[in-house]
């Protein structure tokens, strides 16, 4: 059965769609073919003339056209005022055809974390939220109570860029009509169950706490270079960027790029701690117990950690 | 009364939003206004960060050239800094920003422009069929090709800085990490892949026989050469535009600006302790004259942009960004500033840069025809060559125990500047900081100098110039328009207002 997809751009940098073009196995136009998914629009990459994409819009919105997949990249931009003004399309706010669009669709993705937590654009003066949350606080554009017509929230797919196979697999499970179990931020489980620590080449130097003070070491991220990667859910160290690394294997601290309260207010490549010990703990654990935990670990840690001859 | 019809065309195959209100009379584009319809704050969302936050907000602008992005930010730290930046991590760079503009320009050249040969506006062309087997989106056989080989090219990136796009692996005084002497040769087979690619699909020939052509007359020679060059992407797309004409229109105003590329002077001497002739200067070229740069030259205008005004240019150190959005009634018509240059529009990206560096092919054809949107997509296509050199030089010597990283301690307060050219060409980043926080960050894309409004004294982006005289043969269809605009491969959506006053 076709399964038609839409694929809006919001306020975003259209780095999810670049993102997306990098995805194996399968790569885009093989998962179109063996999905048969048909690519209503796409304003990256689709070849038809304005007059057929404007019909095409009127028809989605009255109905007369199924849509099945709407795929929304960026934020949507309420600013200046609510007006939606800063972000245009037609000369109309962008907005509203969102919000037309989300009504008729059967799914409703969020592609990135601005369109699913609001992001870049949620912390500026474009007033940005993401589709259904803003923030961490549920509700965002489309309103907590919004279900698409297929019986789902808005299916977040956070991270700056999202990662191209957990697309992938999202727009398979819904051509295959498969169940997709939601974390409480409305990501599926299966991308967004695990923490971004998990895989993480300095596992070891993070267990034994043999810290990274300064760029280019070999140690944990955590403890003073502000790593996110025991806090943040995501799969980039299971499954890799490129099918090759991730930024934590080559001393790059992760930003929480999929976390909604994404880009922090407080600095990066910095860990705010309470005696040497971080503010944020990995998370669900209790600092007393971390404390006893990681001075015991601290003690137990190997000569070759400590002297840091095992590589990341 | 002359008959008056707007018709809105949304362009797609463009990154990010663009609208160009056009007049047409005759069938032919005597006015044009380009407007930037999304505002994103980028420059205010940094003020009062932490002094290294540019490195991971910054990058995030823009999908396709976070790398470059990453790259000016952290110049600009290390001018604050003082510090000096190893040679081995100089390499390393450049060699992510070169993979970088390599895969955007052979996705913007068959994702984006040449599927406009497909249109029906040239089903008659005795070359249409062959058009339509290539470039058809997501079924022609070279779209088929790029989407593979750009993604497979991207690894190197990845090895490097971990993943792409979004990473912030360049930190001031160097790299986080340097790879390892296994994955800098899984580098060299990665990038040997993609280059057989290059010389069997893109050129048809070997990249020796390809820098043999140093004329429009050697061109010309080549082309009748082999049916392989005849054949080749580069081949057809040369015979298919001069078909269509694309060598006569999107002239503009004949201004060129060009921050340098990434450095390869710098880079070659560190490689072979020699500079080599192939440096890629920084330069403002007019004509036949070419200024070295001066970057206290460059100034931001808001005349006709949506933001607070202030009189005539104000450089980018003195400029802040206050929106002020008077909808559509003043003369403001745009979200994106002016860039002007000695007080004038220049066109940037990588024609720019070719006539800047002196390439002889580049300049024997503008002798020939001048600016024109076939050439200006034919430098982009051709980059490709000169870029794959460059990264074998990078390659050429594995840092094994290099050092790749030079502390520069706590960025103190100061003023810094990074200026390079990224794929679509000049872009600058301008940071103050105080008290240990960002006090002012300015940015200018390059799509800011193409794709600007008018400036304080009324006269037209380079984009909107070359607009000027295009003739549009069906304006429900007006493919010329996208020929133009695409050739500059605008980081904007853009939608198009035609106004047709015949």
């Amino acid at each position: 059965m076709t399964t038609s997809l839409y694929w809006m751009h919001c306020g975003g940098c259209g780095g999810d769609t670049i993102s997306f073009l990098n995805a194996e196995s399968p790569d885009i136009i093989e998962l179109f073919d063996i999905m048969d998914i048909e690519l209503l629009w796409h304003p990256s990459l689709s070849n038809g003339s304005h007059l057929h994409h404007q019909a095409l819009v009127d028809r989605m919105v009255s109905g007369e056209q199924s849509l099945d997949i709407l795929c929304v990249e960026g934020a949507v931009i309420r600013g200046p005022s609510g007006t939606g003004m800063y972000d245009t399309f037609l000369g109309k706010p962008k907005k509203d055809l969102v919000a037309n669009l989300a009504k008729r669709a059967q799914f409703v993705i969020a592609v990135g974390t601005c369109a699913s937590f609001g992001g870049v654009a949620g912390v500026g003066e474009v007033e940005g939220t993401g589709l259904q949350f803003s923030k961490r606080q549920k509700g965002g554009f489309l309103g907590q109570d919004f279900l698409a017509a297929g019986g789902l929230p808005v299916i977040n797919l956070p991270g700056c860029p999202c990662h191209p196979d957990v697309l992938l697999a999202m727009i398979m499970a819904i051509g295959s009509e498969k169940s997709i179990p939601l974390t409480k931020n409305n990501s599926p489980v299966e991308w967004y169950g695990m923490l971004v620590h998990q895989g993480c080449t300095r596992n070891e130097y993070h267990e034994y706490r043999v810290e990274e003070e300064g760029f280019g070491e070999r140690g944990c991220l955590f403890f003073h270079l502000g790593c996110h990667g025991p806090l943040a859910y995501g799969p980039c160290n299971k499954t890799l960027w490129n099918k090759r690394n991730s930024k934590t294997r080559v001393g790059v601290p992760c930003f929480g790029c999929t976390q909604p309260d994404f880009p922090q207010p407080y600095p990066f490549f910095e860990t705010r701690n309470i005696e040497g010990i971080p503010l944020e703990l990995p998370d669900g654990i209790d600092r007393a117990h971390y404390m006893a935990y990681k001075g015991l670990a601290a003690a137990a840690a190997p000569q070759r950690l400590k002297q840091r001859k095992t590589i990341v | 009364m002359p008959q008056k019809k707007t018709v809105q065309l949304p362009m797609n195959r463009v990154e990010g939003d663009l609208e160009v209100r056009l007049d047409i009379s005759d069938g032919m584009v005597t006015d044009a206004w380009c407007s930037g319809i999304m505002y994103r704050g980028f420059e205010n969302i940094l003020i009062g960060r932490g002094p290294l936050d540019g490195l991971v907000i910054t990058p995030r602008i823009c999908g396709i050239c976070g790398t470059a992005h990453l790259m000016a930010a952290a110049q600009a730290l290390e001018m604050i800094s003082d510090v000096v930046v190893p040679p081995e991590a100089i390499r390393l760079r450049n060699l992510a920003l070169m993979v970088e503009k390599i895969q955007s320009d052979m996705r913007h050249g068959f994702l984006f422009f040449t599927p406009d040969f497909v249109n029906p506006r040239y089903k008659d062309e005795p070359l249409f069929e062959e058009a339509v087997r290539r470039y058809t989106p997501f079924k022609g056989e070279t779209v088929i090709q790029v989407i593979e080989h750009t993604k497979k090219i991207i690894e190197i990136i990845a090895i490097i800085g971990g993943q792409w796009p979004h990473s912030s692996y360049m930190v001031p005084g160097g790299v986080t990490a340097a790879p390892s002497s296994g994955e800098l040769l899984q580098c060299r087979y990665l990038l040997k892949r993609f280059k057989d690619w290059y010389e069997r699909r893109i050129l048809g020939c070997s990249l020796e026989r390809w820098f043999q052509v140093k004329s429009a007359s050697d061109l010309d020679h080549w082309l009748e050469e082999e049916k392989s060059h005849r054949d080749s992407e580069l081949g057809f797309y040369i015979r298919f535009a001069r078909r269509i004409g694309l060598d006569k229109i999107g002239q503009g105003h004949g201004n060129f600006i060009s921050f340098g590329l990434f450095e390869s002077i710098r880079c070659a001497a560190a490689t072979t302790g020699q500079a080599t002739g192939d440096s890629r200067p920084a330069g403002f070229a007019q004509g036949d004259l070419i200024l070295e740069l001066n970057p206290e030259n460059i100034t931001e205008h808001v005349s006709h942009s949506w933001f607070t005004d202030q009189p005539g240019g104000q450089h980018p150190f003195d400029s802040d960004t206050r929106p002020y959005a008077t909808g559509q009634e003043s003369q403001k018509y745009s979200w994106a500033k002016a860039p002007r240059y000695n007080n004038l529009p220049a066109e940037t990206g990588p024609l720019a840069e070719a006539i800047i560096s002196g390439d002889p092919l580049v300049k024997s054809l503008l002798q020939r025809n001048g600016p024109n949107v076939m050439l200006r997509e034919l430098a982009r296509l051709i980059r490709s060559a000169e870029l794959i050199a460059g990264m074998e030089l990078c390659l050429m010597r594995t840092p094994e125990d290099a050092v790749f990283y030079q502390p520069p301690g706590p960025i103190p307060d100061g003023r810094g500047f990074g200026l390079l050219d990224a794929t679509r060409g000049a872009l600058s980043h301008w940071v103050i900081i105080e008290d240990g926080k960002i006090k002012r960050y300015q940015i200018i894309t390059p799509t800011a100098w193409n794709a600007s409004p008018r400036d304080a004294n009324g006269t037209r982006g380079p984009c909107e110039e070359a607009l000027i005289g295009t003739k549009v043969q069906d304006i429900s269809n007006p493919v010329e328009v996208g020929h133009v605009i695409r050739s500059f491969d605008a980081c904007l959506f853009c939608t198009v207002h035609v106004i047709d006053l015949s």
